[in-house]
């Protein structure tokens, strides 16, 4: 029994750093623009999907690096033509274009790449189980939290040390302000838009090698992020990571013991956090407001 | 003046245009569709096109269209032609199904209502087209029931019972793998008679179950219940999710090595799945419920092949392809035999109606069942391929194709008690 706890906590930080690097480009979005992102899940299909049509040009290795660039590209058309023009106003408007975009994004791919699910091999080299005790720790599981641990790092080395993650900070606390000395508040927007969708692009790849594609696959790995989200707290990124890191471990444990709850768990979390601290673990208060 | 949702204005004329061009569509129709001469017999379809159980579904109306497109060339049934009418169910909601299905009966008037590959799906349809008196085939909805304790006189249903699924192979599994099996099962209607039935199987035969993992549908990630699944120690892990589901379950095993300590099989197993794995998660001993590489000579089979390549691109057809075929077709001779597409009547030329030839598309008797509704097709029994075995698109290895009536349990042992009305 011990054994099987010490297991799924540890799978359960593997597939919660997976949450955290969704709910974290989600949690920039939301900070900055005030936009609930539902396609966010239809963004990381892109990238997963536009890495599969470059893998056979450039290999695992390269779509890995070119798929989350070209789906960010995407993610700064799409806020040029469409988010920006819902800032300011009611979140309802934003969430109604962000879910209609959902519903384009993964419609477009089933027409172009169709309703069946295709497979993905990643490369042999990170196939293999760690050892036959751990078997679920396989060499891609691994790259995938190292990736995941890398990018978190440097977002957050470019939050506090460069201008442009500064301006970002200073921007979720008052925009207004930043606005008034002088900065070009709609491009750091747009930036800012992309960074997040890089992210999804980012993990719409590692998805792909872990599960396969299929049209779909956004939707389920959507709804923990935003759990993660308001676990961790509204305007926090740390407690966006904490807050992924909290529910896969928590889903990992209820499947020990009861195993159909285990889905069920990180929304039972999530409201126990609304009811006695509804601003989340690291949250500001009034953040939302 | 009013504003759009962006809060732009909108002119006056502009509305008043609109609404005009829609008076004039709901008044012109009509008149179109009588200038065709006489009225088609509409058909209703309510099946998933989009979510998890998107790629079935969508290949049922493959099925479907192809049978139409044949049966309409041939001058329709009892001399009108056929229209599809096709609506998303969508994968798991049972209202929307149900809303879909009474617009397609009050709205349309279709004399014929398809679905749903959802088990769920299609017992909330069912209940529908029983109340309004309408005839109903359930192309790819397996769960028990259906045909069993809750079957109806104008409910019929072409894919296997999830008994007969179990009973294909489950002692096949015994013989082969051992007795110690543990079970991964979607947490719904489909999940819950299937594994009912291998339950009942494995006891009979005396192994024992060391586990049944519950799965909600749409799950990604199976780790958690894989590591428990494994600690159970069993000699069969037997994966009854379907859809994508199976296939991150799959990928999962065989990324964890799994496949390589314990057996890994299952029964009902789909071509939509195996062709989204990659080829090392096609592992074990499984069920088609049609498959398309057969010995050669099976009547009209080629054709198929050819017909169903035409409409996917050139992909070969999958059962789901041949559900939907078989669902027209049956409808169309039945409605032949009664000369009427009234229900009743239909209901009465259906029920041990066998099936041709060229639309049974394999070995065996192939028939609907008088008592309970349920078409007696072939089990197609063997193993997946990693790789084509000669031919990239064969990923099947059949070992044995076993007659329905020989796996599928008594009219009596279903509990089906089958009232006409009067």
């Amino acid at each position: 029994m011990l054994e099987l706890i010490f297991f799924n906590v540890t799978n359960g930080l593997i597939i919660g750093a997976f949450y955290a690097l969704m709910a974290i480009g989600l949690s920039l979005i939301l900070n900055l623009s005030g936009v609930i992102n539902f396609a966010h899940g239809g963004f990381l299909v892109i990238g997963g999907y536009l890495a599969y049509v470059l893998t056979p040009y450039l290999g695992f290795w390269g779509a890995l690096l070119v798929a989350p660039f070209l789906t960010a590209l995407i993610g700064f058309a799409v806020e040029r033509l469409l988010i920006r023009r819902i800032y300011g106003r009611d979140p309802l408007y934003g969430l109604l274009l962000t879910f209609g975009l959902a519903f384009i994004i993964e419609d477009g791919t089933r027409q172009i790449w169709g309703a069946n699910g295709l497979p993905v091999s990643v490369p042999p080299a990170l196939m293999s189980a760690l050892s036959s005790e751990f078997f679920f720790i396989t060499g891609y599981r691994m790259f995938m939290v190292a990736t995941v641990a890398v990018v978190v790092a440097l977002l957050f080395v470019l939050l506090r040390y460069t201008r442009f993650g500064v301006r970002i900070r200073a921007g979720t606390l008052d925009l207004e302000t930043v606005a008034a000395l002088g900065v070009n508040v709609r491009a750091l927007r747009s930036l800012n838009f992309a960074v997040g969708i890089f992210l999804a692009g980012l993990a719409g790849v590692l998805a792909g090698g872990q599960l396969g594609l299929e049209p779909t696959m956004g939707d389920g790995l959507l709804m923990p992020s935003f759990i993660a989200i308001i676990v961790g707290g509204v305007g926090s990124l740390t407690g966006t990571l904490i807050g992924g890191l909290l529910i896969g471990v928590a889903s990992g444990l209820t499947a020990v013991v009861f195993p159909s709850a285990s889905e069920a768990v990180i929304y039972i979390m999530m409201a126990l956090v609304l009811l006695l601290r509804p601003r989340g673990l690291l949250g500001e208060e009034g953040m939302l407001t | 003046m009013s504003k759009d949702l962006l809060g732009r204005p909108v002119p006056r004329r502009t509305v008043l245009k609109a609404g005009l061009a829609i008076g004039a569509v709901q008044v012109a129709s009509p008149f179109v569709l009588q200038a065709r001469g006489e009225e088609p017999i509409k058909i209703g379809f309510d099946d998933p096109l989009t979510g998890t159980y998107a790629a079935p579904g969508k290949n049922e109306q493959i099925g479907c269209e192809l049978a139409v497109d044949q049966i309409n060339a041939k001058n329709g049934i009892l001399g009108r032609k056929i229209e599809l009418l096709s609506e998303d169910s969508t994968s798991g909601d049972a209202g929307t199904a149900v809303q879909k299905a009474r617009k397609l009966i009050e709205r349309d008037n279709v004399s014929f209502l398809i679905g749903n590959v959802n088990s769920a799906l299609s017992q909330a349809m069912a209940q529908v087209s029983n109340e309004k008196g309408v005839l109903h085939i359930v192309p790819g909805g397996h769960t028990d029931p259906i045909t069993g304790v809750d079957c109806k006189w104008n409910v019929f249903r072409v894919c296997n019972t999830t008994r007969m699924e179990a009973n294909a192979v489950c002692s096949l599994l015994f013989k082969t793998y051992g007795k110690k099996w543990h079970f991964i099962t979607p947490d719904y209607a489909f999940g819950h008679t299937l594994f009912q039935g291998c339950e009942a199987d494995l006891k009979k035969l005396g192994g024992t179950v060391t586990g049944n993992e519950l799965t909600p549908l749409g799950t990604t990630d199976f780790s958690a219940y894989l590591i428990k699944a494994r600690a159970a120690n069993p000699d069969v892990l037997l994966v009854l999710v379907q859809g994508n589901d199976m296939v991150n379950c799959l990928k999962q095993i065989s990324q964890f090595g799994i496949e390589k300590q314990i057996h890994v099989a299952g029964t009902q197993q789909e071509l939509e799945s195996v062709e989204a794995m990659p080829p090392e998660a096609r592992v074990g001993v499984w069920m088609f419920e049609w498959y398309w590489k057969q010995a050669a000579g099976t009547p009209s089979l080629d054709r198929f092949i050819a017909d169903i390549r035409k409409r996917t691109g050139g992909k070969v057809p999958t059962a789901r392809n041949w559900f939907g075929y078989v669902t027209i077709h049956a409808y169309a001779l039945a409605c032949e035999k009664a000369k009427s597409i009234e229900a009743k009547a239909v209901a009465k030329a259906l029920a041990d109606m066998e099936l041709p030839p060229e639309i049974k598309l394999q070995p065996n008797k192939v028939y609907f069942r008088g008592g309970d509704h349920q078409l007696m097709l072939s089990a197609f029994v063997g193993e997946l391929l990693h790789q084509g075995d000669g031919d990239p698109e064969n990923l099947f290895k059949v070992n044995s194709i076993v007659a329905g009536d020989a796996i599928a349990p008594s009219v009596a042992e279903t509990g089906c008690k089958m009232q006409m009305p009067a």
